[in-house]
């Protein structure tokens, strides 16, 4: 579950986000829409807790953002997935490792590893292309490798900031398909996104942000 | 091996490729400085040898007045054995003086001379305590001070002069090592501040997927580790290949204790986690 309650995030003496109200319940899918410089950005980092509110409640599965120790950020990041626009692929590792990364950095044993990563890059549709090197991959299947590292750990929640936004539209609709299928076993899904009629044909709860505040 | 400290060390060697030019130059300044530190401390401990050489021999040499009786002489050598610091007394009669100066010099000065030339004496040695320069003069003078003694006999200005000079040349060891020391560790942050600023990306990605601090910070420590073993396994090499030419040429000149051969290792060991603690704490921000 994440809950915002009032929260508010300014920088610079900036206000990104004022008095966001949000509740997401595990298994939703949440796409939260509006233009560029909204605060749709800003909203997944609080809840990944790369930033902090400046004010407001953010509570996060067991971590509240007012009492979070730096020491527990990580253990929070390994229940929170997270996609980028731009992949943030390793591109000197093949597609295995930059999945098995996620479970090397968080101490998990060699066979585990290869199980999880063959098991993740099965649902992603990748398992042929284990041992290609992710420079040499198309964007869709580079989103993929991105999504199987976001979802090793097996997060409750994957945060998706614009997925689809450095690729063509028949490699969306597959990008959206999967995230689709994630979802569909459990894993809440919230997607940041300037496109409105990507939302469409997804089942989701739509928020729409603009100038930091929201309407639902 | 835990998964984790298996990739840290594999990380920790793939950082010291990544840096291959900065990698290069610390490891050949870390072998260079603790082979000269290594080297220097040969010397020291061989310098250390022989000043404990003539600390042990530190004696004193007490003449008595050739007119004591036998009881007198007795009561005396009673006294000296009381005298703080004292260790042995041995009586040295004017015939076994005679006898040591024949041995030595080879000449009969008795034949010469027609008399015992050499006066009755005490040799004293002195506890370990007292073998100093200022403790021999100490005990000097109390012994001086003793009825019967006629004159105290020992060598104050070699003592003086050995103990000045180990004083310096332990002086300069301390300078040397804590400069040679500092220098490697800088040098160690400073190749790992390169090795973390091309790993950026690799530093966010870690973080992103949930990564402890300790585990990002690990492979730089471990780089810094192989970065000083390595430099100090080279300054081992060094000292042994010096060392061994010069013993060929010297046999009976150096001392070279056992555990010597580790010290540059080991030595690099610890100033590599110095220096990388220091470039982690510096350059790898939260």
């Amino acid at each position: 579950m994440i809950q915002l309650k009032d929260v508010w995030y300014i920088t610079g003496g900036n206000q990104i986000l004022s008095g966001i109200h949000i509740r997401i319940e595990p298994g939703e899918f949440v796409c939260v829409v509006g233009p560029s410089g909204a605060g749709k950005s800003t909203l997944l980092r609080l809840i990944h807790m790369a930033i902090l509110p400046t004010r407001g409640k953010l509570i996060v599965a067991d971590y509240d953002a007012q009492t979070i120790k730096q020491d527990e950020i990580p253990y929070l990041r390994r229940k929170v997935g997270f996609v980028f626009q731009d992949f943030k692929l390793l591109s000197d590792r093949d597609v295995y490792e930059n999945v098995a990364f996620a479970l090397w950095a968080t101490g998990v044993n060699r066979r585990r590893i290869r199980k999880r990563v063959f098991q993740i890059l099965a649902e992603v549709g990748l398992s042929h292309k284990r041992y290609a090197s992710v420079v040499e991959l198309s964007g869709g299947e580079q989103q993929r490798v991105a999504i199987a590292r976001a979802l090793a750990n097996e997060p409750f929640v994957l945060l998706a900031d614009e997925p689809t936004g450095n690729l063509d539209p028949s490699t969306t609709e597959e990008i959206l398909e999967l995230m689709k299928r994630i979802n569909a076993k459990g894993t809440a899904i919230i997607m940041a996104t300037h496109k409105a009629d990507l939302v469409r044909s997804l089942p989701a709860r739509v928020v729409s942000l603009d100038k930091g505040r929201i309407s639902e | 091996m835990s998964m984790s400290l298996m990739y840290s060390v594999r990380e920790g060697i793939h950082g010291l490729r990544r840096a291959r030019t900065a990698t290069a130059i610390t490891v050949s300044t870390v072998a260079l400085t603790l082979g000269l530190l290594g080297l220097f401390l040969v010397l020291t401990l061989n310098i250390k040898h022989l000043v404990d050489y003539f600390r042990e021999r530190m004696a004193i040499e007490v003449f008595i007045d050739p007119g004591l009786s036998a009881e007198e002489t007795n009561r005396l050598e009673h006294s000296l054995g009381q005298v703080e610091g004292v260790e042995t007394v041995v009586f040295i009669s004017a015939e076994k003086a005679l006898e040591r100066f024949r041995e030595e010099l080879g000449a009969d000065l008795l034949e010469i001379l027609g008399e015992y030339p050499l006066p009755a004496s005490f040799q004293i040695t002195v506890k370990r305590e007292f073998r100093s320069a200022a403790g021999l003069e100490g005990i000097a003078r109390q012994l001086h001070s003793l009825s019967g003694v006629e004159d105290v006999v020992y060598h104050g200005r070699l003592y003086q002069a050995i103990e000045r000079y180990s004083r310096v040349i332990l002086l300069i060891d301390g300078v040397l090592f804590t400069a040679v020391f500092l220098g490697a560790v800088l040098l160690i942050a400073n190749t790992l501040r390169l090795t973390i600023l091309t790993q950026d990306h690799l530093i966010r990605n870690m973080r992103l997927v949930g990564a402890t601090e300790a585990f990002v910070r690990r492979p730089y420590l471990i780089q810094g580790m192989l970065q000083g073993g390595i430099g100090g396994f080279i300054a081992t090499l060094m000292i042994w290949i010096i060392l061994a030419a010069v013993g060929s040429l010297f046999p009976r000149l150096l001392r070279i204790p056992p555990w010597l051969v580790f010290t540059p290792i080991g030595l690099g060991f610890l100033l590599g986690w110095m220096g990388s603690r220091l470039g982690v704490k510096r350059f790898l921000k939260s």
